[in-house]
């Protein structure tokens, strides 16, 4: 099991506030490893930083072999990470299916060219709605594929940004507290789906989440941040006994 | 009507598909008519073969009676001049809008809206300062491609109007529907979704002012072909505003909703118009002002009490998807 996606002495300040502060992490190959950290400790930063939404001042990021640092967020997410936001962030206007199909990797129905000639691309849309529709099957929202997406719930958002980021066919997800803000018996169900994913389709999870009580016992491994250091990283055990981890997050 | 609901469909493209604020439009407008009037007579003389001493632009009318005669007996010839100034003035729009969104795409909408607005304003004054273009204020006469119809050349102009909107119309409709539109549709609902989702928001914008600005820009041009002139003198008011005002009565971003509003904006334009001045002498104003007056109301009216316009956009665009099913 080698790892997937390296972090090396990442650094990114914002002014004098230093958001990461030579981060360094590994995330190995078909695991599900999660974030942890108080408010404010630069976990979502991180992701940003990833993904190509920022720059990293200092440091490097490698996605298997490649170094991708500095990589515009297109390049990065037709390489093969999917990310999903904090805030549950939907194409509003759109159906749940077309939020799907928006995500689907160099359609060539997108080209103004090509957008002209219906039969260049309907094999491609037919396979894609196949795919989607699937996809949503495997989060239990089949019912919703063509309600408008600003009509949903947030636990239900939630999941359809899910849904959008597995279009991609990516190796690496990084999700963004996927179940802050959703009923307990649906974040347990979203964790199990996430490892029922992991185990069908050999896919790797890079999670952040606070709900401690929830993510833990589906997680592999765990690291934990705080003030854009990363303070500890391991087996779920190791870490929440950390008494480093226990003094910054998780209180006495 | 036809020409507003072409260069309405553009401007929805933009705004309501893709989110983008022009509020240049006028310049691709102006841009395809100036352009169709400053090369349509130069390539007419070309195309013909006439050997003239003439400049085609100064010297408009006499150059004229040398080419109109020859379109007038030969209609079919006078079409393919048609096909041939309409493609003049959507690639002149294309230009215009690509000219103006070059520097200013990579903005953040607000300051967007306003670079364009401007940008709007500059042709104009090079329409009445360089008079090579269209002459500067008198303006140019074209030739005339539709002059063989003879007295009903006004039934002939409408029905070629009414033709290439209909065209735009549905093409404009497939396009919402197309990958193409969807993605669009994406970008103007959230951005860095789009962005985390591989999509070049710069090259989406680029692709929709485009052709918005295409749409536009053949507007100008059959303008200018219908009413045979074109003069430096494309207002603000009436290319820019109504057309926004259009689409926020029908409703953003819904391809009927742009037809809608613009069918009956035009319609109670021309009604007030038609009948103000009956009732001149019963208002304590100068009833020239009416239209805009009564205009102006309808639109705050509208915008507190149906901002999504007449045709609500998201149960259109929903019902299109269950449709296809």
């Amino acid at each position: 099991m080698g790892s997937l996606l390296q972090v090396k002495n990442v650094t990114r300040a914002f002014g004098n506030l230093h958001a990461l502060d030579g981060v360094t992490l590994n995330v190995d190959e078909k695991t599900v490893t999660i974030l942890i950290g108080p408010n404010g400790s630069g976990k979502t930063t991180l992701i940003n930083v990833i993904t190509g939404f920022q720059k990293p001042d200092e440091g490097q990021i490698y996605y298997g072999s490649t170094e991708i640092t500095g990589w515009s967020p297109q390049q990065i997410y037709g390489t093969g990470i999917a990310r999903t936001f904090q805030i549950p962030s939907m194409f509003g206007k759109l159906t749940v299916l077309e939020n799907l199909l928006v995500a689907e990797k160099n359609h060539p129905g997108e080209s103004l060219a090509k957008s002209m000639f219906k039969r260049l691309w309907a094999k491609r849309e037919t396979d894609a709605i196949e795919k989607a529709t699937k996809i949503m099957e495997l989060l239990g929202m089949s019912e919703q594929l063509s309600t408008p997406a600003s009509l949903l719930s947030g636990g239900q958002m939630k999941l359809v940004e899910i849904g959008r980021a597995l279009m991609s066919d990516a190796n690496l997800y990084l999700l963004d507290e996927p179940v802050s803000g959703v009923n307990p018996t649906l974040a347990h169900e979203i964790f199990a789906r996430i490892i029922r994913l992991r185990e069908q389709f050999g896919i790797t999870f890079f999670i952040i989440e606070h709900r401690l009580d929830i993510a833990l016992k589906y997680v592999d491994y765990v690291n934990a941040m705080a003030s854009g250091k990363l303070l500890a990283a391991g087996p779920p055990e190791q870490v929440i006994n950390d008494p480093r981890v226990i003094e910054a997050y998780l209180g006495a | 009507m036809a020409v507003y609901l072409i260069i309405n469909i553009g401007l929805n493209l933009q705004e309501g598909i893709t989110g983008i604020p022009n509020f240049g439009i006028l310049l691709a407008v102006a841009g395809g008519a100036y352009f169709t009037g400053g090369l349509s007579v130069r390539l007419a003389l070309s195309l013909l073969g006439i050997r003239t001493g003439l400049s085609p632009i100064l010297n408009n009318v006499s150059v004229l009676a040398l080419i109109n005669p020859i379109l007038i007996s030969q209609p079919l010839l006078a079409i393919a001049f048609m096909v041939l100034f309409i493609i003049v003035g959507g690639a002149a729009g294309a230009a215009m809008g690509l000219i103006s969104s070059a520097p200013a795409v990579r903005l953040r909408e607000d300051y967007l809206a306003i670079t364009l607005l401007a940008f709007g304003e500059i042709l104009n004054v090079i329409g009445v300062g360089y008079t090579p273009l269209i002459g500067g204020p008198p303006g140019v006469s074209v030739p005339d491609v539709l002059g063989w119809a003879g007295r009903y050349r006004f039934y002939a102009g409408t029905f070629v109007l009414l033709l290439v909107a209909i065209a735009i119309f549905a093409y404009s409709g497939y396009l919402i529907k197309t990958p193409l539109g969807r993605t669009l549709r994406a970008i103007r609902d959230n951005e860095i979704v789009a962005r985390s989702l591989g999509k070049d928001i710069t090259r989406y914008r680029t692709v929709a002012i485009l052709i918005g600005s295409t749409l536009c820009g053949i507007a100008g041009s059959l303008w200018v072909m219908y009413s045979g002139a074109v003069t430096p003198t494309y207002a603000r008011f009436d290319w820019t505003f109504l057309p926004w005002l259009m689409i926020l009565l029908g409703g953003m971003g819904s391809n009927r909703g742009t037809l809608v509003g613009t069918f009956i904006f035009v319609t109670l334009d021309k009604l007030i118009l038609y009948f103000k001045y009956d009732f001149s002498g019963i208002l304590p104003f100068n009833i020239i002002w009416l239209n805009y007056l009564l205009l102006g109301c309808i639109t705050i009216l509208i915008l507190i009490y149906r901002p999504e316009g007449l045709v609500r956009t998201w149960q259109r665009e929903s019902q299109a998807v269950q449709a296809k099913k």
